[in-house]
């Protein structure tokens, strides 16, 4: 790493701090979620700077794009019901406890981090990678050897959408009116190719970068554009129809996967022999489906209409 | 003949499989989760038995061995907490399907059942876990569970899951920074294999430090414990009854499987100590506050906070010698606290049903429909007390025994004055229900008598916990962290 990437990363980690600090004190609500957002993009870059790019497409999607709409939808809500957009007041505690507490943990972290040896286990993971049934050692990790964890994070994902339906119906009007003619017709012209960047992210797991977690999460953060831009959100909390199955299909094909390897005799999760690949492909599908229409599901803030929406919507 | 390993996969599979199901066919969901519910206890007795058979054992998921694959472990403690959890699910389950729907607390029934079934997998699948981060997986799953079902209550319920949610998140995050710092430091996440390879140094200190803070604060210890009350005490009974007796031990669970596993060699006396003080602190105003309550479910809920306190002397007495004693004596009462207290919330539920009130001063007078339930909550209540021959008694009888085994008086002292404050709390409710009462309109006459039912089928539990004191003790030196 040269002079330059020096440089570089320590600008970067010094705006990540600044826009954490905006995001958690800026006294102008509107400033502190823009600053959310920006800390969600510069996240991204952090990690295709540690070279994990993975995990950047899926913190661009949602930590910064489907997070930061659902927060300014919140704001939009906030604005309407009484008008203020500042926090009133400077809760004590802050300067006396929380920041103090805050730095120490940092200062702590950091000075972990330095003695830290991090050895890793990326040896390990080359190493079984030719019994996996697939080479990117991402997907490897995430599909084979510790599916148990996947299969736990869909069923949270799930368990999050359960949950946000039980607190209550989605508001409506779900989107705010929109004042700009363009977003409509981009959000018409974009969506296909959200469509096909998941496609194609999802068919690439298997070997580079990509998979159902990023997957799921662009085409997710496509159809949340698309509500922005005016669509009528389609998805229904009928039991009739396919939208239950659809959300619960990933956790589903995880959990029979598992247990199709202890009724062969295996142990829970053992791929059978020579099509761990396939297998492996069918569920990051599943669990891409699954993926993007519970992003869907959760930005909508409640349980959707049983049988459809009437009103505006293009 | 069926291997033991199919157990855990049952145990793990079956409520999320359930879940699914309840949740595309809601109108399926009665009889879907008291059948699983069934099977599920039939399962957990059954690697309760093959755990005191053949001793404990590990299975490792998808054929892969740590420290790149994932594996469960069932002990004798995983097993206790596995039908612990079996026992408080299928009695919760029957309560809430025996509710009178129409003018029930739970303002959208139809999501209880999948939330219900979801917390219970991500139970069994803490439960389970050999691996520190799927046991973050698995907090996450059970902290999202637990406050869906408290803000099912409405009204003020929701504000308190709030509150929950952002205090539980906290936990998690504060346990997986720690969990991070461990990974950086050994490239292991299993429980194990970091047992075998933990040296006390700077890293692993604060990487303890940071998990047990978190798990503190998830357990509700005193000071930590300001969540807890408001959340247990307005969340449906059934909700109260597991995050009680269910969810709170899962923490202390993970407390103990941590410092009597990997971080046992950094338990030195001082750490001990200040854990079992937090302890002493957390069942004297616990038991205070409990006194204070005008409210039967915020009374049970400041109990939790009280009882939980007792699992933590565990630490200065095992670090003082008495490790067998001490370990074995805390799970006991760990558990029959969780039999005792899901006995009193579903016994609350069914009181505060029947007078359409929660105040103490409310309860008295005409009992008809809750003759049982107030049955139940007396013999939970004995239990919580400690009264022979009661799972509380043999819990505290043995913790008194490691006291003195290692003199260790100011213990010995914090044990009998909690016992006096729950004496006392416990009295007060009870007493509630021998005064002439208030003429409400809010109360039910015709109550189904499960409610009450699936109140002392718990209750009793507890008491024959006791009785049961050879075999618990058998299943909990099976394997335990101790052991080793």
């Amino acid at each position: 790493m040269g002079v330059a990437g020096v440089i570089f990363d320590g600008l970067l980690a010094l705006a990540l701090v600044w826009l954490a600090w905006q995001a958690t004190r800026a006294a102008d609500l509107f400033h502190a979620v823009v600053s959310f957002i920006v800390f969600g993009l510069l996240m991204a870059l952090a990690w295709v700077r540690l070279e994990a790019p993975d995990i950047a497409l899926a913190e661009a999607a949602i930590g910064a794009g489907a997070t930061g709409a659902l927060l300014l939808s919140a704001l939009d809500r906030l604005a309407s019901r009484d008008g203020r957009h500042r926090m009133l007041y400077e809760p004590a505690t802050a300067w006396g406890f929380w920041i103090p507490a805050g730095g120490a943990l940092l200062g702590g972290l950091n000075l972990a981090a330095w003695k830290l040896p991090a050895p890793g286990l990326g040896e390990e993971v080359l190493a079984s990678l030719k019994l996996s049934g697939v080479d990117h050692p991402v997907t490897a990790v995430l599909l084979n050897f510790r599916a148990l964890d996947t299969l736990l994070e869909i069923g949270v994902l799930l368990l999050a959408a359960v949950t946000i339906w039980s607190l209550g119906r989605a508001p409506s009007p779900l989107v705010p009116a929109m004042p700009s003619p363009a977003l409509p017709a981009l959000g018409r012209l974009l969506f296909p190719v959200f469509v096909l960047v998941a496609a194609y992210l999802l068919w690439r797991g298997s070997h580079a970068p990509g998979g159902a977690f990023p997957a799921g999460a662009v085409l997710g953060a496509g159809a949340i554009l698309m509500l922005l831009a005016g669509a009528r959100p389609w998805i229904r909390s009928s039991e009739h129809g396919p939208w239950r199955w659809i959300l619960s299909l990933g956790l589903a094909m995880l959990l029979a996967a598992g247990v199709t390897g202890s009724l062969f005799g295996g142990a829970f999760f053992e791929y059978p022999t020579g099509i761990a690949g396939p297998t492996i492909l069918v569920l990051e599908v599943a669990a891409g489906l699954s993926i993007a229409l519970l992003l869907f599901a959760l930005y909508l803030r409640g349980e959707p209409c049983e049988h459809g929406y009437r009103g505006a919507g293009t | 003949m069926i291997p033991e390993t199919t157990g855990p996969v049952v145990l793990f599979s079956l409520p999320l499989a359930a879940a699914v199901v309840v949740f595309i066919r809601p109108r399926w969901s009665v009889a879907v989760t008291l059948a699983s519910g069934g099977i599920l206890l039939a399962t957990a007795l059954w690697v309760v038995v093959a755990v005191l058979r053949r001793g404990p054992w590990r299975q490792d998921i998808g054929g892969w061995t740590a420290p790149l694959g994932i594996g469960w472990t069932v002990d004798g403690l995983s097993a206790a907490l596995l039908l612990l959890m079996a026992a408080v699910g299928l009695a919760g389950a029957v309560f809430h399907a025996a509710r009178p729907t129409g003018r029930t607390p739970v303002r959208d029934p139809r999501f209880f059942w999948p939330l219900w079934l979801f917390l219970w997998g991500g139970l069994n699948a803490l439960f389970l876990a050999a691996d520190l981060f799927n046991v973050y997986v698995a907090l996450e799953f059970v902290s999202i569970a637990s406050v869906g079902l408290i803000g099912l209550a409405g009204g003020s319920a929701q504000a308190a899951a709030w509150r929950y949610l952002l205090a539980t998140l906290l936990g998690s995050t504060i346990y997986l920074l720690g969990v991070a710092l461990l990974y950086g430091r050994y490239a292991a996440l299993d429980l194990a294999l970091l047992a075998d390879g933990v040296e006390p140094d700077l890293v692993t200190a604060v990487a303890a430090a940071l998990m047990t803070l978190g798990l503190l604060l998830k357990a509700a210890v005193f000071p930590l414990h300001f969540w807890l009350p408001a959340a247990h005490g307005r969340a449906p009974p059934a909700v109260s009854a597991v995050l009680s007796a269910v969810v709170i031990a899962a923490a202390y669970y993970l407390l103990v499987r941590l410092w009597f596993g990997p971080f046992a060699p950094l338990l030195g006396p001082e750490v001990a100590t200040l854990l079992g003080l937090l302890g002493a602190a957390a069942v004297l105003w616990g038991g205070l506050q409990a006194l204070l309550q005008r409210h039967l479910k915020m009374l049970i809920a400041y109990s939790t906070v009280s009882q939980l306190g007792y699992g933590l002397l565990v630490f200065p007495l095992a670090a003082a010698g008495a490790v067998q004693q001490a370990w074995t004596g805390a799970v006991m009462l760990v558990m029959a606290h969780g039999l005792a207290k899901a006995a009193l919330f579903l016994a609350a539920g069914a009181i505060v049903l029947r007078h359409g009130i929660g105040r103490l001063e409310a309860l008295g007078g005409d009992q008809q429909g809750v003759v049982v339930a107030w049955v139940a909550f007396a013999i939970a209540s004995a239990s919580l007390v400690g009264l022979p021959p009661t799972g509380g008694f043999v819990g505290k009888w043995w913790l008194a025994q490691a006291t003195l085994a290692t003199g260790g008086y100011f213990w010995l002292a914090v044990l009998m004055l909690g016992t006096a404050f729950t004496a006392g709390y416990l009295w007060r409710a009870l007493q509630a229900a021998m005064r002439p009462g208030w003429e409400t309109s809010g109360g039910l006459q015709a109550l189904s008598p499960a409610l009450g039912l699936s109140a002392l089928v718990l209750a009793l539990g507890a008491a024959l916990l006791g009785l049961a004191a050879p075999i618990a003790a058998r299943l909990l030196d099976a394997g335990s962290g101790v052991a080793g």
